[in-house]
């Protein structure tokens, strides 16, 4: 045996070597273009209650730190230990939107409405968040030991129930947003598996009328069914729920093409924007860098997204391709659904703007979500 | 599995598609509105009143000034679930009945959140019950506002106008000027035509504010410019004594008859002392008038409905709004332009027959003179001195002719144009608003009239235009601006009221330019002839019974009698002077007008003679009783 030839082999197959280095610069690039925003969004009104100016741009910033570490903790990881403790993963997950629920061990939200969180060491842990990756994994899961090629109606129907329990869960929260998010992971990964297309459109059927029962049996409440429809009908909602949307669509709309300048923007550090730091970040980018600023975050985005999707081709397994599906299709949705809302084309939902909205839970999935990318793309030869 | 892929691929590319036009809808197309609304979001204004420019007559004594007035406002929105309450309580305070106070709030030109202005004048224990029990009368407040003052009282009302609030349909037109919609503005007389000139530029400070309303920090001040003062050319003397002269004169009309043997009337007249030289107007005054300070205090139901709705018409300025058939004060006009066609001289001699009918007319129209008897032939001073009508029916078919054989050219229309010449038939511009334009009856407009011209224009027309009669109508300010022509020797003075536009500073603003551009086409010499015969009308013609006693070797004084028949109402009474020391170039045109005054001689030419008596100091020795004369 050669051992130089063995050890030149084992050199050029060892995983580190084949780090996508361009999907961590983008990923870092995005939370860097978050800090900017995040500190204009929330300076002014700090500094007007004499706080630390920096102190939301510091606990992001931290947060983002703490991320990267969750990328090469997951990187040394093979991904396919995923596939073997996904079911695993899936029952708490489970166990822990039940248990967020529970009185007492779950955290409410000060406007009391919702409970969707576990308050651990001063940092939320939304397992609505955790959610989405736990049903990638498992849906990837199931659908890679499928024995035909294209899913059968049985199959589809195992997948839509594993895929169920989590969204019915999610959505009693209530938490419109993870649950449409949920269901778009749930799409986006059967169309790479293969379904037939009589299928999906059935899918589609079932889920409209699913939508419309919602709807008709009072499932969603009024304060939800107002902000949901406010974007269809901007003149006729009513105040409260129009305020969002029309401040939101002020602050872009003013931008113009190259933005009112940085800090600058009054709608934003006049606090017209209501959680603006959050869900409405991207009214930052639009009212202070213009349609140039919005067009390179959203350019940064297609390339994170071409990434995921190139390394869901590379994958040389179908569950690493799956994985890489679902994360993409994730991404995608919870872009579209948030710049979609911020802009008016979209119902208002509850739903972050991966790596830029501020929030612990929504940086350190998405940067698992990167490891588990980066986990795939470094093992296609292994 | 990777053909799948790109369908995902697809997907995501469509919605990247999705929101980049969205965007560009937004930020490239539509920025404009949005950066508006953005500005709109964090700007207020708080604006500050400025001080209403004053006015003065022509040697600084004041007309209208400034007082400050307590004003109760009410916001309804911060009423909150009290309001039944509070205007209880605040109907009880101020002592005006609820239904009313409910119906100053209902007024639909306020938005809920603006504050309406519901009493003024309050005292101030009001105020400061009001800002002792606050809680009890939330949204109410009590502020200082300026408002006007009349210290003449009702002195040249009609010239000075008043303020009133700006109508719903009005404010979007003025709110870009800067006004408020609980702002007042001129809304007639001087307040009307100076409104951009007294009103002053609001003060306003610019605050940035956040989504709670809170200040952030003030964007700057500007502090309100007082309005410009207005220096008129009124004389408060003079104006007070025509006033008073015309108020006494109607009073004691009333105690006459008319040529029926009915009591006249006399409800209304207007008086005019005009500087012959400049056009500037030295005293207007109208009655039946009102008091300026009603429209201060808020008018009561009864002030309201004589003020808008009584006959009188007491808002009516009559010495400019309203045309009247002049009469003979007319004659010399008409004689001007006689002369000037050629078909008077200053040599001729004209018969002045008890009757006249123009030269070939066989449809029986006969002309009458103001007597039955015939008079002779006479010179044109004569004619104009007597009041001849028939000489000037003569003048008036001579026109006729000259229309008859040019109707295709200018020259066709001769006396049309003369005396369009003399600024009749439009206005005269005054600064003042609603001027009338009178009429001068010409072929065109008889075409309009088929029941009194069903055959055109025919020699009538020109016949009794030359007498001042029937069809023909002037506003007082016209007689004054043709008289004072006549007087200046033949030039167009613009009449004006305001002399000096002065800003607070002392800089004026805008000054009275020459207003006596104009030059009309008659020569010095026959002007020089009718002044003369206007003189002879005072020593010996219609009016010298009216003027019997007066010192004409002092003060000359010429004037014309005119008795203008308006049925089915009594006989307009007029009387048009002119007078000075000089009689080559006399200072002052005195006009007066009463309706329903019976003789010029009678009614008029008293208020005339007292009118110039009161400029020049002299002593009242006059009772009237002079019901003779023109026709």
């Amino acid at each position: 045996m050669d051992m130089v030839a063995g050890r030149v082999w084992a050199d050029e197959r060892r995983p580190i070597r084949h780090v996508d280095w361009f999907l961590l610069l983008l990923a870092g690039a995005l939370v860097v273009v978050g800090l900017f925003l995040l500190y204009s969004a929330t300076a002014s009104t700090l500094r007007g209650e004499s706080l630390d100016p920096f102190v939301r741009v510091k606990k992001q910033a931290i947060t983002a730190i703490l991320g990267l570490v969750i990328v090469l903790v997951i990187t040394t990881f093979d991904y396919r230990f995923f596939k073997v403790y996904a079911g695993f993963i899936y029952l708490a997950t489970l166990a822990a939107l039940v248990l967020v629920k529970v009185p007492g061990i779950g955290a409410t939200d000060t406007t009391g409405t919702a409970q969707r969180w576990f308050a651990v060491a001063g940092f939320q842990i939304t397992p609505s968040e955790v959610a989405k990756l736990s049903v990638i994994v498992m849906l990837a899961a199931v659908l890679s030991e499928l024995r035909s090629p294209e899913p059968t109606l049985s199959d589809l129907i195992k997948v839509l129930a594993v895929a169920a329990v989590p969204l019915v869960l999610v959505f009693l929260q209530p938490d419109i947003g993870t649950s449409i998010a949920l269901a778009a992971i749930v799409v986006g990964m059967l169309v790479v598996a293969g379904t037939r297309l009589k299928h999906l459109l059935m899918l589609t059927a079932a889920g409209l009328i699913l939508i419309f029962l919602t709807f008709q049996l009072g499932v969603i409440k009024d304060f939800q069914r107002e902000r949901l429809t406010a974007f269809l009908d901007r003149t006729n909602a009513p105040q409260d729920a129009r305020y969002n949307l029309d401040q939101s669509l002020i602050a872009v709309g003013s931008g113009g093409l190259t933005g009112v300048g940085y800090l600058k923007g009054t709608q934003t550090n006049l606090d017209y924007v209501p959680e603006q730091h959050t869900d409405f970040i991207f009214t930052v980018a639009g009212e202070e860098f213009g349609f140039l600023g919005a067009m390179f975050v959203l350019l940064l985005y297609a390339l994170i997204l071409w990434r995921a999707i190139r390394i869901a081709t590379l994958s040389k397994d179908p569950f690493g391709t799956l994985v890489a599906a679902g994360i993409a299709s994730m991404f995608a949705i919870q872009m579209f659904v948030n710049v979609g809302m911020v802009i008016g084309i979209m119902p208002i939902t509850g739903i972050p703007l991966p790596f830029l909205s501020y929030g612990g839970s929504s940086i350190l999935v998405s940067f698992t979500a990167i490891g588990m990318l980066e986990s795939i793309h470094m093992r296609r030869f292994s | 599995m990777s053909s799948r892929i790109k369908v995902l691929a697809l997907l995501v590319a469509l919605m990247f598609v999705a929101l980049s036009t969205r965007l560009w809808f937004l930020q490239v197309l539509a920025t404009t509105q949005f950066q508006q609304e953005a500005r709109d979001n964090s700007v207020r204004f708080v604006y500050t009143e400025p001080l209403r420019g004053l006015m003065y007559d022509d040697r600084g004594r004041p007309l209208v000034e400034n007082q400050e007035s307590l004003e109760v406002r009410v916001n309804r929105d911060a009423m909150g679930s009290q309001a039944e309450a509070v205007v209880y309580r605040l109907a009880h305070l101020l002592n005006v009945p609820v239904r009313e106070l409910v119906a100053r709030l209902q007024d639909k030109r306020y938005y809920s959140f603006q504050p309406i202005p519901v009493a003024e004048f309050v005292q101030p224990h009001v105020r400061d019950y009001i800002a002792e029990y606050q809680e009890l009368f939330p949204g109410v407040e009590v502020v200082p506002t300026s408002v006007r003052a009349y210290p003449q009282g009702r002195t040249a009302a009609h010239i000075l106008g008043y303020l009133g609030p700006i109508f719903a349909g009005e404010y979007d037109r003025l709110k870009d000027k800067g006004y408020q919609q609980s702002d007042v503005i001129g809304r007639s007389g001087l307040e009307q035509v100076y409104e951009r000139f007294l009103r002053g530029t609001q003060g306003v400070q610019k605050f940035i504010v956040n989504s709670d309303g809170e200040t952030i920090r003030a964007l700057g001040v500007k502090d309100p410019t007082a309005g410009n003062d207005l220096h008129l050319t009124l004389d408060l003397r003079i104006q007070r004594a025509a006033e008073r002269e015309l108020a006494d004169e109607l009073a004691r009309a009333r105690s006459g008859h008319d040529i029926n043997g009915l009591p006249l009337k006399a409800n209304a007249g207007a008086v005019i002392v005009m500087d012959a030289q400049t056009g500037a107007i030295k005293a207007m005054a109208s009655l039946p008038s009102y008091d300026p300070r009603w429209l201060v205090q808020g008018l009561t139901k009864s002030q309201a409905s004589y003020l808008y709705k009584s006959d009188a018409a007491p808002s009516l300025n009559r010495a400019i709004q309203l045309g009247y058939v002049p009469g003979s004060t007319f004659k010399p006009i008409t004689a001007l332009a006689a002369l000037k066609e050629g078909f008077a001289t200053l040599g001729g001699y004209y018969p002045c027959d008890a009757t006249y009918t123009h030269p070939g007319d066989t449809s029986g129209t006969v002309f009458h003179n103001w007597t039955t008897a015939n008079l002779g032939t006479m010179s044109l001073a004569k004619a104009i001195s007597i009041s001849c009508d028939t000489v000037f029916d003569r003048f008036g078919s001579d026109f006729y002719f000259r229309y008859v054989q040019n109707q295709l050219s200018d020259n066709g229309l001769l006396l049309q144009n003369d005396l369009r010449g003399f600024g009749f038939g439009a206005p005269t511009g005054v600064d003042l608003p609603s001027e009338g334009s009178g009429l001068v009856p010409d072929p065109a407009w008889a075409k309009t009239q088929p029941t009194l011209f069903p055959d055109g224009w025919v020699p009538g027309g020109d016949i009794l235009t030359m007498i001042g009669s029937t069809y023909v109508m002037a506003t007082p300010l016209q007689l004054a601006q043709a008289y004072s022509a006549i007087a200046n020797g033949g030039h167009l003075c613009r009449p004006h009221v305001v002399d000096q536009v002065v800003a607070p500073d002392g800089g004026v603003v805008k000054q009275a330019e020459d207003h006596c551009s104009r030059t009309l086409p008659y020569t010095p010499s026959e002007l020089a002839y009718v002044r003369g015969a206007l003189g002879s009308v005072i020593t010996s013609g219609t009016a010298q019974c009216s003027f019997s006693g007066f010192p004409t070797s002092q003060v000359w004084v010429g004037g014309k009698t005119g008795t203008a028949e308006r049925p089915p109402h009594q006989d307009t009474s007029w009387f048009a002077a002119m007078a000075g020391e000089n009689p080559n170039a006399p200072k002052y045109v005195v006009i007066a007008m009463v309706e329903q005054g019976g003789f010029g001689a009678e009614a008029a030419a008293p208020i005339a003679r007292h009118v110039i008596e009161d400029i020049y100091h002299l002593p009242n020795n006059h009772q009237g009783g002079c019901a003779v004369g023109d026709r």
